[in-house]
């Protein structure tokens, strides 16, 4: 009866723990899977061209509209929403000087339209290279003309060592790609003779 | 042993729903660039993306051709080219997960309008689906965000 007493504590204390451990596996899963999924959007902050000049300053106000962005799910992927690309495009013009003004309605001398086209979502690796296209347009809104269309492609790797979570490698990649395609673009705007 | 057998179940819950939580995402997004005018666009190539192994070249021209636009075998002499990338997922059976479409200048390559729909697996759609949604939202949505907004 003593041994019938003891083995059956044991079997319950042995059951205990596995389910203990049973346990704690399952919220460490839902712990990872939640870390895991907890994408941010990129920062506005991030893309904006620090430069402080293209060698070139248009003496015409410009008025900006963004589009092609969207917003980032916590489970989803690192996107650009469109007020921040807008945001960000705005203010390196003004960083830069390249234009007088940007004009906060669409009574500008130039009308500037950027569209984010396609951005690749690579979704395992140490390293995370994103390559991203943006289509440039820039229209004089006296005469309608276009005097810019382009689609401007560009890339940024974030390596395995620059951050510990996988979805800050992406951000910073989608940010640094996002930072070279506004800086091609505004490159390519100063080159044109605008009158 | 009621009160172990409650919280396990309370966390196998959790971990459900935690893992199903990103499961019903839609996104159907299309921008259209100043310059472009839709309407001159008349001739169409579909250029096939070198990845696709299940012929979503041929859902579009055929999409294209019911909305009533000429589709073309050559990138010559056409209004634009349609380019695109469609992206399959696992959950149960394959499934379209996304789609984006691009039509461009034949002469210069310039996205003149783009289309990108998401649907994850709780609101899956099939792939002519993902291809009516995203076509009819270029061609036909008062909603684009982006250049055209104000058109």
């Amino acid at each position: 009866m003593k041994f019938l007493l003891i083995f059956s504590s044991v079997m319950r204390s042995e059951e205990q723990i596995v389910i203990n451990s049973h346990l704690r596996f399952l919220a460490a899963c839902a712990m990872i899977t939640l870390l895991a999924g907890c994408a941010s959007p990129a920062s506005r902050q991030e893309l904006v061209v620090e430069e402080t000049s293209f060698g070139t300053r248009h003496p015409y106000s410009v008025f900006v509209i963004a589009g092609g962005g969207g917003e980032t799910d916590a489970t989803g992927y690192t996107n650009i929403s469109n007020e921040d690309l807008e945001g960000a495009i705005k203010e390196s013009i003004i960083k830069s000087g390249l234009f007088s003004s940007v004009a906060k309605t669409h009574d500008a001398d130039y009308k500037l339209s950027v569209n984010l086209v396609s951005m690749s979502k690579p979704m395992f690796g140490l390293s995370f290279t994103i390559d991203m296209e943006m289509s440039w347009s820039l229209v004089n809104t006296k005469t309608g003309a276009a005097v810019m269309r382009e689609s401007i492609k560009s890339s940024h790797t974030t390596g395995g060592g620059e951050a510990f979570a996988a979805v800050t490698r992406i951000r910073m990649a989608v940010e640094r790609a996002a930072e070279k395609n506004i800086r091609q673009g505004l490159q390519k705007i100063a080159g044109l003779p605008l009158n | 042993m009621i009160r172990r057998e409650r919280t396990i179940h309370v966390v196998l819950l959790l971990s459900l729903l935690v893992l199903l939580h990103g499961c019903a995402v839609n996104k159907a997004t299309a921008t259209v660039d100043q310059t472009t005018d839709l309407s001159a666009l008349k001739m169409f190539h579909v250029k096939k993306y070198s990845k696709d192994t299940r012929d979503t070249n041929v859902l579009i021209e055929n999409k294209l051709t019911e909305m009533g636009f000429h589709i073309s075998g050559t990138e010559t002499e056409v209004d634009a080219i349609v380019t695109y990338v469609d992206k399959w997922w696992w959950d149960i059976t394959m499934y379209m997960l996304e789609l984006t479409i691009t039509l461009r200048d034949p002469g210069s390559d310039f996205p003149l309008a783009t289309g990108h729909s998401l649907h994850t697996s709780l609101t899956r759609k099939s792939p002519e689906g993902m291809v009516d949604e995203v076509l009819t939202n270029i061609f036909f949505s008062d909603e684009k965000r982006g250049a055209d907004s104000d058109k």
